[in-house]
């Protein structure tokens, strides 16, 4: 069957008068129906902007250079090459998105009635009556109980997790097939942050809607998600389900990860982070690896050449030159054992 | 809501109270005989002393400006010195007249200021945005008086036209009434819409830039439902700031422009009246002109309030 959304080889650059260069660099990505998918990495990493480019909504001077980006719905369309009518036809509507900071991500001069209905005004007819009424059970569903007193507040009245709630009301109203969520629950208080991804859980299962979690937190895609890419300087450095990745992490990028947030749940004083910080774009490794220099096991061959993706098992894949010394330790080892 | 608006009406009392009296003392700092001045040089001796008797000027200063300020509290604004007719009704008249030409222009600014604006916002430094840019700069550089003089020559000498004279009220026959309000009112819509061009351009492209535009995108709203419901009405904010100040500026009359196209409004009567040392009409428009300032002010605050339910007046 084919996979829901299938982004495939997906570059963005960044394009203007005076200077060009590469942001984004061969992403695939494939989310099967109702599928929860989580893309990791640290800020800086390119996640908001590979989940931008799946609605065309990237900022002005960012192109989408090559690739596919495939929805596969009743029929197939490459989102890439949609006409602007047809790609307003999906947002929204088979692909919805909530973002980091609820606190801006409504309009503060229109009520949440206006804005919770304004996303199916223009997917769907149905009587004002309805549609009221279609708003009511939705914020009923995102757990919101005075739900005819905050049809008619407006944003700045409510907290950021009631707000929140409202962003995924408004983003599942019309029953996408697909939900991104760009950091959902960052800018929110702990306990807040849980009830939100319980409430995203429960509510992508009732509605069969799949998941794009994009996190900094690994944490958020152990709770939520099923498989996982790990992205670093604009490209994925391993993918693979969740279990391989929390148990059997191959890139040292992931291990990197995994061990400041061992080191947090340790309690222990020394917080372990990856030495250095992510380089912007513009400064991206021209050759070789985009992890080499801060990367502890860097060779002189990861200056060099850009390794491809291995599979290190079924199923998993990790984009490294150790594995391929890995491999080779392992075949000189049972070539010796077998002498 | 209602106690904020009363509360800023009983503001306009120390306002109002501190306007007269700057404007009564200084009135009578200025060197001179106001009777001499307004009879003219051979009035006769009996003819001055009456004149300063009628109008209490032979009075200590104190109370002069006790007895005018009790007749304004009543409503009676006392008598022009020049020709005697009640100064209210006289300012109330001009009023009508520099009021619809306020109205006109800003109606003329809007139209082509909020529109270009909100183009050039868009299509930030493509052409259109630069012309944009350009032509409010124009705008706001050209001086009224310059403009009204070429485009009344440019006028005369393509379609021998002649400015006409006189006011003939809207309601008495507006074909007329419009005839001689437009030229000035373009005259000044057209300096308006400059400062308020560039407003709207620079507030839409900043609320463009927002997060919550973003979220009307990925809804699929279409881009003219982002602009026009979303964009243009948080910028509206600011542009009204801009507006407000405007008109107030205007209703207060706009002399030069009232001298060129000979209106009988506020300005002139403002004007004419120093000239002429004609005090209590000097006295008495200051006053209600500031009372215009201060009404205008409240109504544009009110406005924000309808505009952005973040502004709450208690
Ligand atoms: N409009 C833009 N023009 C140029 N570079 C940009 C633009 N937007 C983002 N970038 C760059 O692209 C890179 C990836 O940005 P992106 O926002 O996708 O990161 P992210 O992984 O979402 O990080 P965060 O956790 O901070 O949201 C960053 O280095 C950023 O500086
Ligand atoms: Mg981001």
């Amino acid at each position: 069957m084919k996979p829901l959304l299938d982004i495939n080889r997906l570059n963005i650059d960044y394009q203007s008068n005076k200077k060009e260069f590469n942001i984004i660099k061969d992403i695939n990505i494939q989310i099967d129906e109702k599928m929860k998918y989580g893309i990791v990495g640290e800020s800086g990493s390119g996640k908001s902007l590979t989940s931008l480019a799946i609605l065309n909504l990237l900022p002005d001077a960012l192109k989408v250079d090559q690739g596919h980006i495939k929805l596969n719905t009743d029929s197939t369309k490459d989102l890439i090459t949609l006409s602007k009518k047809e790609m307003r036809k999906i947002r929204g509507n088979d692909i919805a998105m909530i973002f980091q900071e609820p606190m801006t991500a409504l309009d503060p001069v229109y009520t949440i009635e206006y804005q919770l209905l304004e996303v199916l005004k223009i997917h769907k007819n149905y009587s004002k009556k309805e549609m009221h009424q279609k708003g009511l059970d939705m914020l009923n569903k995102v757990g919101i109980s005075r739900s005819e007193q905050i049809m008619k507040a407006y944003p700045h009245e409510l907290s950021g997790g009631m707000r929140q709630r409202v962003m995924i009301a408004m983003a599942l109203i019309c029953e996408p097939k697909l939900l991104i969520a760009d950091e959902p629950t960052t800018a929110l208080d702990v306990t807040i942050q849980a009830q939100i991804l319980d409430l995203m859980n429960d509510l992508s299962e009732s509605h069969h809607t799949a998941i794009l979690m994009i996190t900094h937190d690994l944490g958020v895609i152990l709770e939520t998600c099923e498989r996982v890419a790990v992205m670093y300087a604009g490209q994925i450095v391993e993918e693979s389900t969740v279990e391989n990745i929390f148990e059997e992490a191959a890139h040292p990028y992931t291990k990197g990860l995994l061990s400041s947030i061992q080191s947090l749940g340790e309690r222990s004083n020394e917080l372990y982070s990856i030495p250095g910080n992510v380089p912007t774009p513009d400064n991206y490794q021209e050759l070789g690896c985009r992890f080499a220099t801060r990367c502890p096991f860097a060779m002189d061959k990861c200056y060099e050449q850009e390794p491809p993706m291995f599979e290190v098992q079924d199923d998993h894949a990790s984009k490294c030159w150790l594995h391929v010394e890995e491999a080779q330790d392992d075949e000189r080892r049972t070539s010796r054992a077998g002498s | 809501m209602y106690a904020y608006i009363i509360r800023r009406l009983l503001m306009l009392i120390p306002v109002l109270f501190g306007v007269s009296v700057v404007i009564f003392f200084t009135l009578r700092i200025i060197p001179g005989d106001v009777a001499q001045t307004i009879l003219g040089t051979d009035a006769t001796e009996d003819a001055l002393a009456q004149l300063r008797k009628d109008f209490g000027l032979d009075q200590p200063v104190m109370k002069q400006y006790f007895s005018w300020m009790g007749g304004v509290l009543v409503g009676d604004f006392g008598e022009s010195m020049r020709t005697g007719r009640d100064v209210l009704p006289d300012i109330l008249n001009r009023f009508k007249i520099t009021f619809e030409l306020a109205i006109l222009s800003a109606i003329i600014s809007w139209i082509i200021a909020i529109p270009l604006g909100v183009i050039a916002g868009i299509k930030r430094n493509s052409k259109t945005d630069f012309t944009v840019r350009i032509i409010s700069l124009l705008g706001v550089s050209i001086p009224n008086f310059a403009l009204a003089t070429v485009l009344i020559l440019v006028l005369a000498l393509t379609f021998s036209y002649s400015p006409p004279v006189g006011y003939v009220g809207f309601f008495e026959d507006p074909i007329k009434n419009l005839q001689i309000l437009i030229l000035p009112a373009i005259v000044l819509g057209t300096a308006m819409a400059g400062a308020v061009m560039r407003m709207t351009r620079s507030s839409i492209l900043e609320i463009l830039r927002q997060d919550f535009v973003r979220t009307i995108r990925a809804k699929g709203a279409k881009e003219r439902l982002v602009i026009f419901n979303h964009a243009l009405r948080n910028a509206m904010i600011p542009i009204l700031t801009i507006i407000g100040m405007q008109i107030g500026v205007l209703l207060g009359g706009t002399v030069i422009i009232e001298q060129i196209f000979s209106l009988p409004g506020l300005g002139q009567l403002v004007l004419t009246s120093i000239n002429q040392r004609d005090f209590t009409v000097i006295q008495g428009a200051v006053l209600f002109i500031a009372f215009v300032f201060v009404m205008i002010n409240l109504l544009v605050d009110l406005l924000y309030s309808y505009l952005d339910p973040r502004i709450t007046y208690k």
